[in-house]
């Protein structure tokens, strides 16, 4: 504390803006949200209190995923029509996992958030995925019409696809919602395997419409950290510009460096992180 | 569906720059010192270590919409810019409800008007005792 204290604040907004910028990079060469990381990182080498990391991390995500929505919508890539009420059900859970998040103990909060990361980065690791395209879908999917048309640029393909197992898809949206609020992450990493995996819905329609739940489920539950002071604007100012200036450059680099690469870097990333959450928050490296 | 997803689209990326270029206005004006903060900037690295509701206690700070008032403040001033981004979706929604509607789209318009209202409920504080 002392020694944090002891350095001028300025020095602080611009290594966010710098960690910002790592991982917008990081973020786009390895395909996963950058508000995974940001909470992680922050929460355990910055200063800041948990709660100003978790407001900061939310609109940190919110911020990247706004921008990107638009190109993702005109692209085909986000379905409106299945984010519609997937994002629902995220967003009241997520009012109710900040309302939780905010009144529980830093310490244990802390240590979950080690056991949650490191649990990420695992399912990074394994994560596999599948086609997807026309599966039976059920009632409530039809009802809902969770269907498209993909035009693949890169494959020079059309898609017809469809979703099943909607009832699952609202459970593990609603899940996904409320730890989203409780930490403050943008939620990607468990977005994408259940659009694709559970949901069967085609793997860049899942990417590119997970990005788009991400912006409705942050939007409500930022607004309980707004109302309850725990964002600092000084903090998330300049970790958005970072991301952003950064996701640019990872854009660039996509593809000249090796995703596999990066994708190991940010497993590494992350597991270092997650210990350094889990060690501070059970109180054996503070 | 079409057509709303790309007046959703439209929306979306006007109401994200506008959002972007006035936090990042509001940021410059916030640490340039041009506009006094409520909580001197030297005094945050003390602070930022405290829980969110200890902050609030120490500084003296309001919640819920106390903060619309002190936008005389910059620190206030860039919070208002940031909660921006709290409000594109909501704006974005509130589009889109009438055209699916007039689509015919029922199940989907009110699926967005819970969406819509979900997301002012929460902008409004109802979730938190925000005033």
């Amino acid at each position: 504390m002392e020694v944090t204290t002891a350095i001028p604040w300025w020095v602080w907004p611009i290594a966010l803006a710098a960690v910002g910028f790592l991982i917008g990079v990081v973020a786009v060469l390895a395909g996963i949200g950058g508000g995974v990381l940001f909470v992680p990182i922050v929460g355990s080498f910055f200063p800041f209190h948990l709660d100003f990391v978790r407001g900061a991390g939310l609109l940190f995500a919110l911020a990247g995923t706004l921008a990107a929505g638009p190109q993702l919508l005109r692209s085909g890539m986000a379905s409106l029509r299945l984010v519609m009420p997937l994002g629902l059900a995220g967003s009241i859970c997520s009012v109710a996992g900040a309302i939780v998040g905010l009144g529980m103990n830093a310490d244990l909060l802390q240590g979950l958030l080690g056991a949650l990361v490191i649990a990420i980065a695992v399912v990074i690791w394994r994560a596999r995925s599948a086609e997807g395209g026309l599966v039976d879908p059920d009632a409530l999917a039809r009802l809902l019409k969770l269907e498209g048309k993909f035009t693949d640029p890169a494959a020079g393909t059309r898609i017809d696809w469809r979703t099943h197992r909607t009832l699952g898809g609202f459970a593990a949206f609603g899940a996904i919602g409320f730890l989203g609020g409780v930490f403050g992450l943008g939620a990607g990493f468990a977005n994408v395997p259940a659009l694709n995996l559970l949901m069967a819905a085609p793997l860049k329609v899942a990417v590119g419409s997970s990005a788009l739940i991400i912006s409705i489920i942050n939007s409500s539950a930022a607004w309980v950290y707004i109302h309850r002071g725990a964002v600092l604007p000084l903090l998330v100012v300049p970790a958005i510009l970072g991301v952003m200036l950064g996701s640019r450059l990872g854009a660039r680099l996509l593809e000249r460096v090796p995703a596999h690469l990066v994708r190991w870097l940010v497993i590494v990333v992350m597991l270092a992180a997650g210990m350094r959450a889990l060690l501070r928050g059970t109180g054996l490296w503070i | 569906m079409d057509l709303t997803q790309a007046t959703y689209a439209r929306w979306l990326d006007v109401a994200t720059r506008a959002g972007f270029a006035i936090s990042l206005l509001a940021f410059l004006v916030y640490v340039s010192g041009l506009v006094e903060p409520f909580v001197p900037l030297e005094q945050l690295p003390q602070l930022w270590t405290l829980p969110a509701a200890r902050f609030v206690q120490v500084t003296g700070e309001p919640t819920g919409w106390g903060w619309l008032g002190m936008l005389g403040y910059a620190d206030f001033l860039n919070l208002a810019a940031v909660a921006l981004f709290g409000v594109v979706t909501l704006v974005c929604y509130a589009r889109i409800v009438p055209l699916l509607f007039a689509e015919g789209e029922r199940l989907q318009a009110c699926i967005a008007l819970a969406q819509v209202l979900v997301l002012a409920a929460a902008a409004a504080g109802f979730f938190t005792g925000g005033r």
